[in-house]
């Protein structure tokens, strides 16, 4: 694997290692989004994979809850018309087809600190990890009541387990973080990495994208 | 092998003071004063000048004492460590403190090239040194004051060990307690941290140390925190750690392009590093006194669920306010605890929780069994117990620590706040404090939160964990 994993490079790779994700293609064209489209099943969601774009929402990148093959390729067709137009000389690998992911959002990550070594990070997604910074550290491996207790230290537990907010399978989700644990045990090689978001339901986790630094 | 020694540098038959000395701007002047009139074992006072310092007859050298000495406590130049460390190695000693400073803390690189120069030969003779730059150890359960601070001596004996990064948080903690009543095992700075570190004194103080029942800890900043973190992981259960971890301004690496790099501060990892390694963090040295000194004198909550006892109604709403932030609840009573309480106050008070026990104002017989009667209750896991002095309540106190005689010690805890103008109270309430399962604090909301960490550190060593943490 090479240095930087983005997007369908690094869900294929972490559904090899038999991690959760959403069914995930690399399509080149028009023509073979549509097919993949149909093969995952709709409703689908579209982003471009470009080494050069690291927030894909800001760039206009993601298009969601694409119901058929024609809404499939009229956003394509869109999107990387608006991609080349943006951004001449940007290069662009195609578009990743996705199942539709639903769901809470959550963060989960991992650096290696100077001192501490690999550390594992999960916290809420979306607007809670970008202006409340509400996540929480272990040292990597955890046990699982270090997994557990994890979510319970975050700001945003109490709106993460409540019904009205959408049940979510929470003992699936410390069973995650118990297994991205394990699995960077594993992968001492891992020096960074974003699952950013992961959805969790009441039937389970999924990662839907992933940012994976090696060295 | 490193705990034997250990355990003879904590309580040595005897002590050299390598750099003892008659005059006041001398360390080692300092050190002779902790040790003199207060250690019952020998004190060997090294001075090449061969005249008596503090009255003893002194040494030139360390060779020239005859017999075993099992510690010294160095406070020479820089410049003549190393020599005397050879010295030490030939002569057996087992184990040193290396008062004099510096060495890797200082800036000129010689500092640290130094440092290894005597970590060397502190390995080659197999030789724990507490420092270098440290203001030694105060080890209380034995008398032994290996400081240059004779005032620690001051402090009460009893179960909290105080390791530190920092001498002068030694000094602050070591004066509050003396203030406060928290009584003290061990209080030492590690210096520079040579060869002996936390991990050693955790092993130490959990496996070997009887008088020690609480550890805290004050940490600055470690190259390897796992090693720390491992070992109390592996003690986890066993005596309670607490820490005080200073530096939480540290920010996350903005460099970073991933989400997880950027919003990992150090202070973050820490925080969850320690948890997970079974240690309570803190965050002010006050909380660090009163938590240790909660969990020296009170046993462990079972639960969160607290009752509050008040002689008068406000400081009692402002514990009860307190509770919840930290993770609390207040309790509620059975019909059966209620119907006691009835018994022995008149319906012109607050009955329910927060009772206020006002009415039983002259009647610290009845404040007691008030006491009893919600300790008693299978709904509360501890007692929060408040009493602000009155000139007409001036017995009150006195009058307590009389029924209290008679009272079986208290298998849930109770922190205390007695507040009295200086002087009046003050037999009382030592008679009360860390006895019979009362801690006593200076307010209520700090009684509060010693009371919410008793019940965290009750759930860090348990399997279960706490679901309410702070929010």
């Amino acid at each position: 694997m090479g240095p930087l994993m983005l997007s369908v490079d690094a869900v294929t790779f972490l559904e090899k290692e038999g991690l959760p994700v959403l069914k995930s293609i690399l399509a080149a064209g028009e023509d073979e989004a549509a097919v993949r489209a149909a093969q995952i099943g709709f409703p689908v969601a579209l982003k471009i994979s470009s080494p050069d774009v690291v927030h894909k929402t800001e760039a206009g990148g993601i298009r969601v809850s694409l119901k058929d093959a024609a809404e499939v390729r009229q956003a394509f067709r869109e999107m990387v018309g608006a991609f080349t137009s943006v951004n001449p000389g940007r290069r662009l690998d195609g578009v990743m087809v996705q199942e539709q992911g639903s769901g809470a959002e959550v963060i989960v990550g991992m650096l290696t600190d100077p001192q501490f070594g690999p550390v594992l990070m999960c916290g809420l997604g979306g607007v809670f990890v970008e202006a409340m910074k509400d996540v929480s550290f272990r040292l990597v491996p955890i046990e699982r009541r270090d997994a557990r207790e994890m979510l319970e230290e975050l700001k945003g537990y109490e709106a993460l387990v409540n019904p009205r907010s959408g049940s979510i399978d929470l003992p699936a989700l410390e069973d995650f973080l118990f297994r991205i644990s394990t699995f960077l045990e594993d992968h001492p090689e891992v020096r960074e990495m974003d699952l950013n978001p992961v959805f969790v339901t009441s039937r389970g986790v999924r990662i839907c994208d992933a940012r994976i630094k090696t060295g | 092998m490193i705990n034997e020694k250990l355990a003879r540098l904590f309580s040595p038959a005897s002590v050299a003071v390598i750099g003892a000395s008659n005059s006041f701007d001398k360390l080692g002047y300092h050190v002779m004063k902790s040790l003199v009139g207060n250690y019952r074992g020998r004190i060997f006072p090294v001075n090449p000048r061969g005249e008596k310092v503090w009255g003893l007859l002194s040494y030139p050298s360390l060779e020239a004492i005859p017999g075993v000495v099992d510690l010294a406590v160095i406070a020479v130049p820089a410049g003549m460590v190393a020599e005397t460390l050879h010295a030490c190695g030939r002569k057996g000693i087992s184990g040193v403190v290396l008062i004099t400073a510096g060495f890797k803390e200082i800036e000129d690189p010689g500092g640290a090239s130094l440092e290894e120069e005597i970590k060397d030969i502190a390995g080659r003779y197999g030789l724990p040194i507490i420092g270098p730059n440290t203001f030694g150890f105060v080890n209380l359960s034995s008398s032994v004051n290996a400081s240059f601070t004779s005032e620690f001596s001051r402090i009460e004996k009893g179960g909290v060990a105080l390791v530190s990064q920092s001498g002068g948080i030694c000094h602050l903690c070591g004066f509050l307690a003396i203030e406060q009543r928290v009584a003290m095992s061990k209080l030492m700075s590690l210096g520079n941290r040579c060869n002996v570190d936390f991990p050693e004194l955790l092993t130490y103080l959990v496996n070997e140390d009887d008088s020690t029942k609480v550890i805290a800890l004050y940490i600055e900043g470690l190259d390897e925190p796992r090693r720390l973190l491992d070992v109390a992981r592996l003690f986890r259960g066993r005596k309670p750690i607490i820490a005080l971890k200073a530096g939480k301004s540290e920010k996350g690496d903005s460099a970073s392009r991933f989400h997880t790099g950027s919003l990992a501060g150090n202070h973050a990892i820490w925080k969850g590093a320690l948890r997970q390694a079974g240690i309570l963090m803190v965050a002010t040295a006050e909380e660090l006194l009163d938590t240790a000194k909660a969990i020296d004198s009170c046993p462990l909550p079972r639960g969160a669920r607290v009752a509050v006892l008040s002689g008068q109604a406000g400081p009692g709403m402002i514990a009860s306010d307190a509770l919840e932030p930290c993770g609390l609840s207040l309790s509620s009573f059975s019909e059966e605890t209620q119907r006691r309480i009835n018994d022995l106050l008149p319906p012109i008070a607050i009955r329910t929780n927060p009772v206020d026990m006002g009415p039983a104002w002259y009647n610290p017989g009845n404040i007691i069994e008030i006491l009893k009667a919600v300790l008693d209750d299978n709904g509360t896991d501890g007692v929060i117990f408040l009493a602000m002095y009155a000139s007409a309540n001036l017995k009150l106190a006195e009058g307590m620590v009389e029924y209290m005689k008679a009272v079986d010690p208290f298998r849930k805890p109770v922190i205390g706040c007695f507040t009295a103008p200086p002087g009046i109270w003050d037999g009382p309430i030592g008679a009360l404090d860390r006895r019979k399962g009362i801690a006593i604090l200076p307010t209520p909301e700090r009684a509060a939160r010693a009371m919410a960490n008793l019940w965290k550190v009750s759930a860090l060593t348990n399997a279960k964990g706490v679901r309410t943490w702070d929010r």
